[in-house]
């Protein structure tokens, strides 16, 4: 048997038609790499320099090596603020996938395509609605003198807590807030990800005698869990960098109650003028998300179905 | 040798970033700059203004370019909740290389400011103008030229700042209110904690209505109450905090009494003061000149008169200034300077009061006029009267972190989360520290 020698034929101009092939590519692609270097990229380097310096924003920025991390490691307040961003963090992906798993699957029963829908919107909508809007808007209505729910439950005899000024009650306060504003989100992903659930399997289970509960928790449950993987992640990002309402509405109190991460890197950076130390703070922000999404890909296997 | 080019396309593309963007990190702004001309050039004015104020500065530096034509300003309005955050901001613009020429700094941002070496020694162009600047002086008030040479100075002791104009505290009392519940409103002005809460007690009585609001605001809740009873937040030079004395613990349960009373709403959320003004729920608004706004957007003018601060031991008032300076990397400092000579102006100062300026005029002679008092509550001269027992708004270096730590206490206190010596102890420590650094 002979054997084929497959020549390659070398047509004149193919190197001058792959260069111009890539260079198209690369064109294509360069007004998303400008962004990313601008806007990702190039901060995520400054920062890591920015770790280095002592910098004030008015004056000339002096070098002072590992200082800022010598200093993160032993800041007092730092643990609090660790600690309040972690509760945060948990708590949010918990009701937000409890809630916004439930929603879709109330959405998903609906008969009535109007009311479907209808209610699609309504979930979503506070979603649209800019944090500093959202943030005075609760502000005014669980304000606890002249406040709806104040007012209201006052009738019937019910004396509301002072939510945004006992440390007891603000942390909650806030993530009740941004569950009402965020959960259309997670709805929206949970209901994409019931849409892929193949009904025969659902059918399939109910003709063999499975109630509701045995269909969801052994048929729909495990079918939803990459897109609960999904929403587990970007939910856990979020919530790690919460700062708007925060900074609108108790402002890190009281008394550092609902001070989070975020919030103290804005306190270090733009109010104690200490970019330096501030840029550390971002860098920690940075490892810490990396290293739980690690370990939430690591502890994929074991809970995500992959089929 | 394909992968290693690749590899150094890949270095030099990461020092090339870091270098474009380490070039961003540079200093606000130290030096250099130029003289231009006097009446010609671009000019960049950065001052604190919400979206109603900026409507009064605009029609004032309308009339500002009306004189000359040839200076292009431009004014961009900051709002911001208080002057630390603005001055938090201003540094950011700054240090992101944005040239601003005058910056409208008050009492809060002053020393702040002045000790980083980035405004220029007014001193030259006084002595240009010294005519000019004679008469303004000689129509201020002399604690303000005072307060602005010991608090405002640079770091060799030159003037950096021309002192602009100032807000006191005071109340704004609504007369209808007071006179369904029989209560006088005191006729010179002054009246004490106690006849105050007299006051409320029967205006809660017999109308329903809360007297004055809770908050936590340090130059417009702390520091009346403070200083209304011989005390204050810092020391006479800001050198050393004061926060705990027995002055301090005292005036700090006052405020917190007048909630646990029922005279003034639960403070933490939010409600609209001034609905609840012209409503009749609320007895009284307090602020410097900037209650004027609304009062005469309630159509209320008339039935608001103005009073001071109810005292303990005697009239107490923070008082914080605007002030005007020029970036000493401003290329048109001459053009500036005539700015400022504007600003300094009587003509300036009246037409700025009378188009709803939410400051007092620093000209005395302005502050007492029917540019200032015209469609203003009755009163509200006293405003500018205050400046005589006034306490300048301490405002040392860290600012902003002074300030949050003094209304984070104050907050904790009139909130019933914490007994005030406690509290006020903890808050002095960290103010020690602040001032150590």
């Amino acid at each position: 048997m002979s054997s084929t020698t497959i020549t390659r034929v070398r047509r004149p101009g193919a190197a001058l038609q792959r260069r111009r092939t890539a260079l198209a590519g690369w064109l294509f692609v360069s007004p998303a790499m400008l962004l990313f270097l601008v806007f990702v990229a190039g901060p995520f380097v400054f920062a890591i320099a920015l770790a280095f310096l002592k910098w004030d924003m008015l004056t000339t920025p002096e070098f002072v090596g590992i200082q800022n991390f010598a200093t993160l490691f032993s800041d007092p307040i730092l643990p609090q603020v660790l600690l309040n961003t972690f509760v945060f963090a948990f708590a949010s992906i918990v009701t937000h996938l409890v809630l916004g798993l439930l929603l879709a699957l109330a959405v998903n029963r609906v008969a009535s395509r109007a009311i479907g829908y209808f209610a699609r919107v309504a979930i979503f909508f506070p979603f649209l609605i800019s944090w500093a809007a959202v943030a005075l808007l609760w502000k005014y209505v669980l304000d606890p003198t002249f406040g709806y729910v104040a007012q209201y439950l006052a009738g019937i005899g019910i004396e509301i807590p002072n939510f945004f000024a006992d440390p007891a009650w603000a942390m909650p306060a806030i993530i009740f807030i941004d569950l009402w504003h965020t959960v259309g989100f997670t709805f929206i992903i949970m209901l994409a990800g019931l849409q892929t659930v193949p009904s025969e399997l659902v059918e399939a289970a109910r003709t063999d005698g499975a109630t509701s509960w045995q269909i969801f928790w052994n048929v729909t449950l495990p079918l939803m869990s990459p897109t609960m993987f999904f929403a587990t992640i970007i939910t856990f990002i979020g919530a790690f960098q919460i700062f708007d309402p925060i900074q609108i509405i108790t402002r890190g109190g009281p008394q550092n109650s609902t001070t989070t991460i975020i919030m103290y890197l804005y306190e270090k950076g733009f109010q104690a003028f200490d970019m330096g130390y501030a840029a550390a703070v971002a860098l920690l922000v940075f490892l810490i998300i990396m290293g739980v999404t690690v370990l939430q890909f690591i502890g994929r296997r074991k809970w995500v179905h992959e089929s | 040798m394909r992968k290693t080019r690749r590899s150094g396309w890949k270095v030099a593309a990461a020092v090339i970033t870091a270098g474009i963007v380490l070039s961003g990190c540079s200093a606000g702004g130290g030096g250099g700059g130029g003289e231009g001309e006097p009446d010609s050039g671009d000019l960049n004015f950065v001052y604190m203004g919400d979206a109603d104020q900026q409507k009064a500065f605009n029609a004032l530096f309308a009339e500002f370019n009306k004189k000359y034509p040839d200076i292009k300003l431009k004014a961009v309005g900051i709002p911001s909740g208080n002057w630390a955050t603005f001055s938090t901001t201003v540094a950011t613009r700054l240090a992101g290389g944005q040239k601003i020429d005058i910056i409208q700094v008050a009492t809060e941002g002053q020393r702040l400011f002045a000790s980083k070496g980035i405004l220029a020694d007014l001193a030259p162009y006084i002595e240009q103008d010294q005519d000019v600047v004679d008469g303004y002086w000689d129509d201020i008030s002399p604690n303000l030229k005072k307060f602005n040479e010991e608090f405002a100075a640079g770091p060799e002791g030159e003037t950096v700042f021309i002192p602009g104009g100032f807000n006191t505290m005071a109340m704004y009392l609504n007369k209808d209110v007071f006179a369904q519940a029989g209560v006088a409103i005191p006729e010179d002005g002054n009246w004490t904690w106690d006849e105050f809460v007299s006051a409320g007690q029967q205006i809660k009585e017999k109308t329903g209505a809360y007297l004055v609001g809770a908050g936590s605001g340090y130059f417009a809740d702390v520091m009346p109450w403070l200083t209304t009873n011989g005390g204050s937040t810092f020391n006479e030079d800001w050198s050393e905090p004061t926060y705990n004395t027995s002055q301090a613990v005292e005036s700090a349960e006052f405020a917190r009494s007048l909630v646990e009373m029922g005279l003034a709403p639960k403070p933490g959320g939010q409600f609209d003061a001034n609905t609840a003004f012209k409503q009749g729920k609320l007895a009284i608004l307090t602020g410097g000149r900037w209650p004027v706004l609304g009062v005469r957007e309630l159509d209320m003018v008339d039935k608001t008169v103005v009073v001071n601060w109810p005292t303990k031991t005697g009239n107490g008032s923070p008082v914080g200034w605007d002030a005007w300076n020029i970036a000493k990397n401003s290329d048109n400092k001459q053009a500036a300077w005539t700015f400022i000579k504007f600003l300094m102006s009587e003509e300036a100062g009246s037409y700025f009061a009378e188009i709803g300026g939410t400051i007092v005029p620093a000209r005395e002679s302005v502050a007492s006029s029917a540019a200032f008092t015209d469609n203003a509550p009755e009163g509200s001269t006293r405003l500018s009267e205050a400046m005589d027992f006034a306490t300048p708004i301490p405002s040392i270096d860290q600012g902003a972190e002074a300030q949050k730590v003094i209304e984070e206490a104050w907050a904790t206190i009139i909130a019933g989360q914490g007994e005030a010596q406690k509290t006020l102890d903890a808050a002095q420590a960290q103010l020690e520290k602040l001032v150590g650094e």
